[in-house]
């Protein structure tokens, strides 16, 4: 009995190991702090995405996108629908239609491989290329509506910051181009940290 | 500090906190990768509306009181400030404008201290939500020159975050709203499409929000 009552006696309350806590509460708090403004940091700083399809739709209105920049302009031409058109119209447009879509490939080509750096790609707005652009969009437009095809393209622009010259500079040449008021226009602003991410879906 | 607790229970608390703390930041991390923000497809159209015209610039907004500043232009030119494509202080709201007879009337925002930061678009009864509730959709769209440039540090134009703002507020307003983007190179102007075809004011608004509401 002796014994016992002496064992008890060892591990009464008062005689608990007593730790001071404040190196842990120090060490955790830290790291809950650390942790917490990794979060906000990432949250407030990370560059917003924005999802850029080579299709974008509108109904029945398909997005040709031109993207200004400082350094130039990325144009992303529509081609999926093309295919479809291209089963509806005549011989001679069919094969109009050909050169247009092979002409459009090389470019989305050109653009997916610069995907990593777009601007790569970008190129100072030529006269030569703004009418060619507007020719073919004019010429698919007028095939679509001669054969009752739901389809017309129109130019969207994505303005980037300090990309309103190259915006500017477009919209001079389409004034002076014949039969490009029948073209309709969009134009939205965008940011510099908004990163292309272009893939080949169908549009929304 | 001498706060004596039980070690175990402490040691759990604290633990778990920083566990869900890296949960949470494992799934923002994730959900950040996949975030894309779909762009929205406005397309201009031709309208019966008249332009009330507002400029954009280092995240300030001006609404042209358009007589005011005609007037306040033909003063000047009657004085001979205007000649020669010379640049004249307008005398309203630190504009400089430009006259000539081609690109008609160009603006110059060289001091936007005045002007009211899009912010104020948030205060209910605010100079700035008033001077816009004061535009009527059945008479007006608004037009905005946004300015592009960016400013140090900034990823966005000097103008392009108000717009935005001042686009969505009008859009609950079903005001519709057109913009281009202008700069010290391209300023803001106004003409008339009988001098050019590039003086155009147009609209760009989704084919949805063009359907009558019931």
């Amino acid at each position: 009995m002796t014994s016992r009552a002496a064992k008890h006696a060892r591990y009464l309350p008062q005689d608990k190991l007593e730790i001071s806590l404040f190196p842990f509460l120090s060490i955790f708090l830290c790291v809950m702090g650390v942790l917490s403004f990794i979060n906000i940091l990432s949250s407030v700083s990370a560059p917003q995405k924005i999802e850029l399809t080579m299709e974008l739709e509108q109904g029945y209105k398909v997005a040709f996108q031109v993207f200004t920049m400082p350094d130039g302009v990325i144009s992303v031409p529509p081609i999926n629908r093309l295919l479809e058109l291209q089963q509806v119209v005549d011989e001679e447009s069919r094969s109009m239609l050909a050169m247009i879509i092979l002409r459009r490939q090389q470019v989305i080509d050109e653009v997916t491989y610069a995907q990593a750096n777009p601007a790569l790609v970008a190129r100072s707005p030529d006269v030569e290329d703004i009418s060619l652009w507007l020719y073919e969009i004019r010429q698919i437009n007028e095939m679509a509506l001669s054969v009752n095809f739901l389809y017309e393209e129109f130019i969207l622009f994505g303005i980037y910051p300090n990309g309103g010259e190259a915006y500017q500079k477009i919209r001079s040449v389409m004034s002076r181009f014949e039969g490009a008021r029948s073209i309709s226009v969009g134009l939205e602003p965008l940011d510099a940290n908004w990163s292309l991410s272009l893939h080949n879906k169908s549009g929304q | 500090m001498n706060n004596l607790i039980n070690v175990d229970s402490l040691t759990d608390i604290v633990s778990n906190s920083v566990g869900i703390l890296i949960i949470f930041a494992v799934i923002n991390l994730i959900h950040d990768n996949n975030k894309t923000y779909e762009l929205e497809i406005p397309i201009e159209h031709e309208t019966e509306l008249r332009p009330a015209y507002i400029i954009s610039k280092d995240d300030r907004l001006l609404i042209l009181d358009t007589e005011q500043v005609f007037t306040n232009a033909a003063q000047q030119a009657g004085k001979g400030a205007a000649s020669n494509k010379r640049i004249f202080d307008l005398g309203y709201n630190g504009l400089f404008a430009q006259i000539d007879e081609l690109k008609g009337i160009s603006f110059h925002a060289r001091d936007t201290e005045n002007w009211p930061k899009f912010t104020e678009l948030a205060k209910s009864g605010s100079d700035l939500q008033n001077q816009l509730q004061a535009i009527d959709p059945k008479q007006y769209f608004a037009y905005f020159f946004v300015y592009d440039e960016t400013s140090p540090g900034s990823t966005s134009g000097s103008g392009f975050e108000s717009f935005r703002e001042a686009r969505k507020y009008l859009k609950h307003r079903r005001v519709k709203s057109g913009w281009q983007p202008v700069s010290a190179d391209f300023p803001p102007g106004i003409c008339d499409i009988g001098y050019s075809s590039e003086c155009q004011y147009l609209p760009s608004f989704l084919a949805s929000d063009a359907a009558p509401t019931l």
